[in-house]
């Protein structure tokens, strides 16, 4: 019985010292490791929220006429919608799951535009540098008490591994993952080693082959991504959420100068499956791949998904459009 | 327990079972064979086995691939790529614990040779007795004498010890998670590149070295205390707040207990001791310091600040009073602390060349300074732990709680549960230790 009473104290100790934490110092913490967790709680109550990595954000260190946000250019189309994004670099659906698992059950937001990243399904991304970071902030995205998940992130519980680690498990999947082309181009490894472009010191070589490690992969239903955008969708079955998905434009026209059409055709082939499978879902999916131009991508060395205004503008035209047609 | 100890052990890496395998199998038998033989030759033999065994275990896993890099090619006695071939053969990784349990059972041999132990009988019980699993990897280094009993006897799990285990171990967490984890990343930025460093932060990381090492290496003794009291074994301490030392002499009374008796009885007593000349007595002073600079690691670096901590305890020892006034407590005090936190900073570098780097960008102050963050509740939190330090002298947090009321005790608790939850570090930093 003496035990007992012991537990139970301990619980109502750790309850109270929960709170403080929650209401004392959390936001210290969060502010630096969790940032995506304070956004969403200060939003909570929008009409519509937009999830994204960095596309929506203006590029850095470039005067725009309009730097704003692709969510901002959205939100003009609706003037009576409250409307606010949660952002993070390298984010993806992972976190937008964790992230919408999360959101209170009181929570006014019921219509969300989450951004589906083609990069974002293939093994760069899924096992990037950036993820052990994004890892430790996912820590916080549920409904743990919020001491406890501090606790783990303290105890390194989560995908913790080095990048040593990560380039290793990137390379298993350039030198075997089978591409639908004859050889040399049925995997990656082979595909970048008979580019036209000369040896690697030939900058397009370079940036040649990026556009083939990034994009050279096919999705399907066990790709990691597609299970959680899979999650996201009984989820907002579940909790009746509007989700539209938006499909960011890359850059087929440098893919395509670069590489050629087998590339390009396979980057739109991954789109289309995507598409058709969150559209027989019953969501909407704005496909986006192809709308823009090279002249609106701001990286040149790199492929990214980050735009001029003129490209985050046409993105935000597509989405707003389609959100007409949605169920009020 | 020998099953559990041997998992805990196994779970590392299973290969290097076989290493604690062969060290418990030998000294088993060496020691039986010193008892059962009255011939003084015989006893040296069976001595000598085990000795040999066991230094030879720890010099080949730790300063093989050292002796052959910083000696042998250096003497143009071996080239690199021999010293490759021969790493990569045998995978070096240094085994955990080794340098810990090593010494454990040469001290058991040794013990039974003069005759300060009877040999145990039971070769399981002798087993469990090197493996004990809480203090494995990182000491307390114990004796036969005092754990064969407390380990051999039927366990008896009351509250008592329950409740002294939970303190040791949630106070070892504390200073370990929230002081030693939270220091480790500035220590790294300020070591990593000491160049980028001005004078005060490089002598700022030096005493933060000094502190996280402290709170690394005593969180974790407490832990393996701890969780032993709560088989009913009681462990000897192996720290005793070391920073309130006012000579070296009184440092090594208080720092790492456990290793600083054990080469007391069984290097320098058998070197002669204090029983010797003044010329014999400083070299053999000498070799126990630069003996344990070595047991940290195969690095010219721990053999220096080995010998920096004997230098100044000849020093203490020839020519400064034992019985001096008290008021030169303080600048006795600040003397020893400024000999140890220097020598930290050979400990801490990776090389004599990152060292003397270290210490000339300290004098020269060359460097613009580096950015480093610290939060107001992890200086608190240094300053609390100092603060307990000093309050927890000579005493444990356990017998001063026993002293207070139940009100007190909990709020105690849970300061501690709510500091390790909400203010740990949280960089991947294992016990700095564990490496030796």
């Amino acid at each position: 019985m003496k035990v007992i009473k012991k537990i139970i104290v301990a619980l109502i100790v750790f309850f109270l010292l929960n709170q403080l934490y929650k209401h004392h110092a959390l936001l210290v913490f969060a502010e630096k490791h969790a940032d995506q967790y304070l956004q969403l709680h200060k939003i909570k109550n929008c009409d519509v929220i937009y999830f994204s990595a960095s596309s929506n954000f203006p590029p850095e260190n470039i005067e725009e006429k309009d730097p704003r946000k692709i969510s901002q250019f959205i939100a003009d189309h609706y003037p009576n919608l409250r409307f606010d994004a949660v952002n993070k670099p390298a984010s993806h659906a992972a976190m937008y799951l964790a992230l919408l698992e999360m959101l209170p059950e009181n929570a006014e937001a019921k219509r969300f535009i989450i951004t589906m990243n083609l990069r974002s399904f293939g093994p760069s991304w899924i096992n990037s540098d950036l993820e052990s970071a994004l890892s430790q902030s996912s820590v916080f995205y549920n409904k743990r008490p919020v001491l406890f998940n501090r606790f783990l992130v303290s105890l390194n519980a989560y995908d913790q591994k080095s990048t040593v680690e990560r380039q290793e498990l990137v390379k298993v999947h350039w030198n075997h993952d089978q591409l639908p082309f004859e050889a040399p181009k049925n995997t990656v490894t082979s595909w970048c080693a008979v580019e036209k472009w000369g040896d690697w010191r030939n900058p397009k070589r370079q940036l040649a082959d990026q556009y083939i490690k990034q994009f050279g992969f096919v999705i399907d239903e066990q790709n990691p991504r597609v299970k959680d955008f899979d999650a996201i969708c009984n989820l907002a079955n579940e909790r009746g959420f509007q989700i539209t998905f938006n499909l960011l434009a890359e850059n087929m026209e440098t893919a395509d100068s670069l590489i050629g059409t087998d590339l390009t055709s396979l980057m739109k082939r991954n789109a289309k499956w995507l598409v058709e499978r969150y559209e027989n879902k019953g969501f909407t999916v704005v496909n986006n791949l192809e709308v823009l131009g090279a002249e609106h991508f701001t990286d040149k060395n790199f492929p990214t998904e980050h735009y001029f205004d003129t490209g985050r503008k046409t993105i935000a035209k597509n989405v707003a459009e389609a959100l007409r047609y949605e169920p009020k | 327990m020998l099953a559990a100890s041997y998992f805990f052990y196994g779970y590392w890496k299973i290969e290097y079972l076989s290493l604690i395998v062969i060290s418990t199998t030998v000294d088993f038998l060496a020691a039986q064979y010193i008892h059962r033989n009255k011939s003084q030759v015989k006893k040296r033999i069976g001595l000598s086995v085990s000795l040999i065994t066991n230094i030879g275990l720890l010099m080949f896993f730790k300063y093989a691939g050292w002796f052959m890099e910083d000696v042998l090619h250096p003497a143009a006695a071996i080239d690199l790529a021999q010293i490759e071939r021969f790493k990569s053969f045998w995978n070096f990784a240094l085994p955990v614990g080794i340098s810990f349990y090593t010494f454990q059972t040469i001290g058991y041999t040794i013990d039974v040779y003069y005759g300060r132990s009877q040999p145990e009988n039971n070769p399981l019980k002798f087993a469990l007795f090197v493996s004990y699993f809480p203090q494995l990897v990182a000491g307390p280094i114990e004796r036969f004498s005092s754990l064969h009993h407390q380990l051999f006897s039927p366990s008896k799990w009351n509250y008592q010890n329950l409740q002294h285990g939970g303190r040791q171990i949630l106070y070892g967490l504390f200073i370990k998670m929230c002081i030693a984890d939270n220091i480790s990343p500035i220590v790294d930025v300020i070591f990593n590149e000491p160049s980028a460093a001005n004078s005060t932060q490089l002598a700022f990381g030096a005493i933060l070295f000094g502190l996280q090492i402290y709170s690394d290496f005593h969180g974790y003794s407490l832990i393996a205390i701890g969780t032993a009291r709560l088989f009913n074994v009681k462990l000897m301490d192996n720290f005793n707040a070391p920073y309130t030392s006012i000579s070296i002499r009184e440092f090594w009374a208080r720092w790492h207990i456990s290793l600083s008796m054990w080469f007391r009885d069984y290097l320098f007593i058998p070197l002669g001791g204090s029983r010797v000349n003044q010329l014999k007595l400083a070299l053999n002073i000498m070799i126990v310091f630069l003996v344990s600079g070595l047991w940290h690691g195969a690095n010219w670096t721990f053999v220096i600040w080995g010998a920096m901590h004997g230098l100044a305890y000849l020093l203490e020892r020839f020519f400064i009073s034992k019985n001096t006034a008290n008021w030169l407590n303080f600048p006795k005090w600040i003397a020893t602390m400024t000999i140890v936190f220097t020598a930290w900073i050979f400990f801490r570098s990776e090389s004599l060349a990152h060292a003397a780097g270290y210490i000339m960008s300290m004098l020269n102050n060359t460097g613009n300074g580096v950015d480093l963050t610290f939060e107001p509740i992890h200086i608190s939190l240094i300053g609390l732990f100092i603060l307990s330090d000093l309050h927890f002298r000579n005493r444990s947090i356990s017998t001063w709680l026993d002293q207070k009321s139940l009100v007190i005790r909990w709020v105690v608790y849970a300061f501690l549960v709510f500091c390790i939850f909400g203010f740990a570090g949280i960089s991947n930093h294992p016990f700095i230790y564990f490496q030796f």
